[in-house]
C-alpha cells in the first residue's frame, strides 16, 4: 500500500513496461514468413490461403487473440501486426483509435466476386471508405430442441413464457443479447436504435431473465446444456447447431428471418502499424477471398464465406443444409451485428449488467 | 566492526534486490497506475487525465455495485467460516491424535496437485444437471428428475471455494496447535478441568492466531475471486470481480474498473481489520 503514497512513476517507465510486454507476447508466434496476422485461433489453417503459400512458399506468422477486447487492448499497447481479423462490430472503434487504415479495393482482385450486400455493410465500409475485407460470416439465432419445443410455435416471445422457466441460456455478451432483444421487438436494423426501442429491448431481456438458467461464456457450455436437456432453447452461433447435429441431438436454429435471426460478419483489416509491403498484404487478402478458400471454409468449417462464387463450388445439398442457399436475401433480411454508436453501446453494457443481476 | 556492519547491510540489500525489483515492478507500479486510473475518466477511446472523484461518486450511488460488494463479502465470509470449521478438527487430529503427521500433511495438500481451474470444473461436473450428484440420486431413486438448484447459485460458489481453499486453513491452524505446550493441558487436567473445559480454556484460545491467519488467507483472496463465480455462480452468484472484469473488457472503462478494484480493497481491509480485532479480544476474554 506504500506505493500509493509515492508520486506516480514517470510515463517513460510505464511505456517501457508496455513495450516490453508487447515484445514478449510477440515472440509467441508460429513459424512462417514475415507477414504477420493477428487472428482468432484456428484461422492459421492453410486451406484458407493456399494461393499465398504457392506464391511465397510459407504461411504468414500468426499471433492469436481470444476476444476482440483483448485484441484491442494489445494493439493499443503497441503490439504490431500487418493484418487482423475482427468482426464488423468493432471496426469503427479500431479506426477511431487509429489502429487500422482503409483498404484499396482495386488491389483486391476478387472484390467483384464478393456478395454485394456484405461489401457495403456498416463496419466493412463507413465514412466513404472500405476498412475491412469481409471473409467469413454466419448466423446467431435461437437454437432449440425440436423434440421439446414445437417448431410451429417457436418464437423469441415464446421463450419468455412461464413454461420456459430455467430452460433458456443466452450469451454473456452484451451485443449478442441486445441483437436478440432487438429482433424480439421487431427491429432488424439496430444502428439507429431510438431511446424508446432501447427501453423496449431492455424490458424484453428483463422478462427473459426470469427464464435464463445461465448466461453462457463459452459456446461449449451452451452445447452441453442443450444436449443434456438442462435447457431447451438458447441463443448461439451456427457452430452449436452443427455440434448438436453431429451429436445426434434433435435441435435446430430458428433461421426464419421473419421470426428473427442475426448475422455476424468478420474479415481482415490492414493495421496502421504494419511493416510489410502492400504487395504481400494484398497477396494474402487475395488468397483469403479466393473462391477455393470459400469452398474450403464452407465444407470444412460450416461457416459462410464472402465470395459469392464459392457456393456454386460446393454440393448444393450441403449449402442448403447450412442455410446458405440464398445468401443475399438472408444478409438483407437478418439483423447485422454491425457497429453501434459508442454511446448506445456503453448504455447497453451498463444496462445488461443490471439485467443480469436482477435489477 | 563498522566495516563488517556495512558489508552486512550491503549483503542484505544485495539479497533483497531481486524481491524489491520484482515487487516494485509487478506490484507497486501496477497499484500506483490503478490508483491513478481510479481518479481519471474514460472518454470513448482516450483516457481523460483530469483528476476527478466522479467514478467514486457513481460507484457509491450505484445499488448494483453495493449489492455485489456486499454479496462478495458475504460469500467470502461464509467460505471462510465453513472452511475454518471443517479444517479445525482435521488440524486438531493431525496435531494431537496421530503419529503419522507427515503422511497426513501430504494427504491434505493433495487437492493442490491439480490446478485450481480443474477443481472448479470438477465441481461443475459434480453439481451439473447430468452431473455425478444428480445421476447418483436418480439411480438410487431419491429424485425423479435432475435437481437444477444445486448449480449456478451462490451456494455452489461457497461449496467450490471452501473445497479449493481447505488446505490453506488446515496448515496454519495445525502449526498453532502444534506449538501448544502439553504441560499446559496437563495442568488444566490436574486443576480439575474436563476435556471440554480444557479445550475451551486452553487449546482454543492458544490456537486463535492460527485461526486468524487461516481466515485472512482465505477471506482476502476469495472476496476477489473471479473464476469460480463465473463458472458455477450463474446470474445470482456473480461477485464484484466479475463486474471489474466487464469494466476492463466489454465496457472498456478502465478508470471505473480501477475504482471498483480500489473499493474492493478498502472493503476487504476494513472487514479484515474488524475481524482480527474482535477475534483477538474474544480470545483474550476466554482466557
Amino acid at each position: 500500500m506504500k506505493a500509493t503514497e509515492k508520486p506516480l512513476l514517470s510515463r517513460s517507465i510505464i511505456a517501457g513496461v508496455a513495450v516490453a510486454g508487447a515484445i514478449w507476447s510477440g515472440e509467441v508466434k508460429a513459424e512462417g514468413s514475415d507477414l504477420r496476422v493477428f487472428d482468432w485461433s484456428g484461422y492459421e489453417d492453410s486451406g484458407f490461403f493456399q494461393p499465398y503459400m504457392d506464391k511465397h512458399g510459407s504461411a504468414p506468422s500468426y499471433a492469436f487473440f481470444g476476444s476482440e477486447e483483448e485484441a484491442y487492448t494489445k494493439l493499443r499497447s503497441g503490439f504490431s501486426s500487418d493484418l487482423a481479423h475482427p468482426c464488423i462490430g468493432v471496426t469503427r472503434k479500431w479506426a477511431d483509435a487509429g489502429l487500422i487504415k482503409p483498404l484499396d479495393t482495386t488491389k483486391i482482385k476478387n472484390w467483384d466476386q464478393l456478395l454485394p450486400t456484405i461489401k457495403t455493410v456498416s463496419g466493412v465500409a463507413f465514412d466513404g471508405k472500405t476498412w475491412m475485407m469481409p471473409f467469413d460470416w454466419g448466423n446467431s439465432g435461437l437454437i432449440y430442441r425440436t423434440d421439446k419445443v414445437d417448431a410451429e410455435k417457436i418464437s423469441l416471445d415464446l421463450v419468455t413464457g412461464p413454461e420456459f422457466e430455467g430452460k433458456v441460456a443466452i450469451p454473456d455478451i452484451v451485443t449478442s443479447a441486445y441483437a436478440m432483444a432487438s429482433l424480439a421487438i421487431g427491429l432488424r436494423d439496430w444502428t439507429n436504435m431510438t431511446d424508446a426501442q432501447f427501453k423496449e429491448a431492455s424490458a424484453y431481456l428483463r422478462k427473459l431473465h426470469k427464464n435464463v438458467r445461465f448466461y453462457w461464456s463459452d459456446p461449449g457450455q451452451l452445447d452441453q446444456a442443450l444436449a443434456s436437456g438442462e435447457i431447451v432453447a438458447g441463443w448461439g452461433w451456427n457452430q452449436t447447431e452443427l455440434n448438436l447435429l453431429a451429436n445426434k441431438t434433435p435441435a435446430t436454429m430458428m433461421k426464419d428471418v421473419d421470426k428473427g435471426v442475426a448475422t455476424w460478419v468478420c474479415g481482415y483489416v490492414h493495421l496502421a502499424n504494419g511493416t510489410m509491403s502492400d504487395e504481400q498484404v494484398y497477396d494474402m487478402l487475395n488468397a483469403l477471398s479466393d473462391v477455393n478458400s470459400g469452398k474450403y471454409i464452407i465444407e470444412a468449417w460450416g461457416y459462410a464465406h464472402a465470395n459469392a462464387d464459392a457456393y456454386g463450388k460446393v454440393d448444393p445439398a450441403l449449402v442448403k443444409s447450412y442455410g446458405f442457399d440464398n445468401a443475399e436475401v438472408f444478409l438483407k433480411e437478418s439483423l447485422l451485428t454491425s457497429a453501434l454508436d459508442p454511446k448506445t453501446e456503453a448504455k447497453m453494457t451498463k444496462e445488461f449488467e443490471r439485467i443480469k443481476a436482477g435489477f | 566492526m563498522a566495516i563488517s556492519l556495512r558489508s552486512d547491510s550491503a549483503k542484505g540489500y544485495a539479497l533483497s534486490m531481486p524481491a524489491v525489483v520484482y515487487v516494485g515492478f509487478l506490484v507497486a507500479v501496477p497499484l500506483a497506475l490503478m490508483v491513478a486510473h481510479s481518479f481519471w475518466t474514460q472518454d470513448y477511446i482516450d483516457i481523460n487525465r483530469e483528476l476527478t472523484l466522479e467514478n467514486y461518486r457513481q460507484a457509491v450511488d450505484d445499488p448494483l455495485i453495493r449489492l455485489l460488494l456486499i454479496r462478495s463479502v458475504v460469500i467470502a465470509g461464509l467460505v471462510t467460516g465453513l472452511t475454518v470449521l471443517l479444517a479445525y478438527p482435521i488440524a486438531y487430529f493431525i496435531a494431537f491424535k496421530t503419529q503419522k503427521k507427515a503422511l497426513w500433511l501430504i494427504l491434505v495438500t493433495i487437492p493442490f496437485w491439480s490446478s485450481y481451474l480443474l477443481r472448479v470444473f470438477a465441481w461443475k461436473l459434480i453439481l451439473g444437471y447430468n452431473g455425478v450428484l444428480n445421476s447418483g440420486l436418480l439411480t438410487v431413486g431419491l429424485i425423479d428428475e435432475p435437481l437444477s438448484f444445486i448449480l449456478y447459485n451462490p451456494n455452489a460458489v461457497v461449496l467450490t471455494l471452501a473445497h479449493a481453499w481447505a488446505p490453506f486453513a488446515i496448515l496454519p491452524i495445525y502449526v498453532s496447535l502444534q506449538k501448544i505446550d502439553p504441560s499446559l493441558l496437563e495442568a488444566a487436567t490436574d486443576l480439575g478441568n474436563t476435556a471440554i473445559e480444557r479445550f475451551l480454556r486452553v487449546t482454543l484460545p492458544l490456537s486463535i492466531p492460527g485461526v486468524i491467519a487461516a481466515s485472512l488467507i482465505i477471506f482476502i483472496p476469495t472476496v476477489g475471486d473471479y473464476v469460480t463465480p463465473a463458472l458455477v455462480g450463474g446470474a445470482d452468484g456473480k461477485m464484484i470481480a466479475n463486474l471489474i472484469q466487464v469494466q476492463f473488457g466489454a465496457a472498456n472503462d478502465w478508470p471505473m474498473g480501477a475504482t471498483l478494484s480500489i473499493m474492493a480493497i478498502l472493503v476487504v481491509a476494513f472487514v479484515a481489520a474488524v475481524f482480527v480485532i474482535s477475534l483477538r479480544s474474544a480470545g483474550r476474554r476466554i482466557r
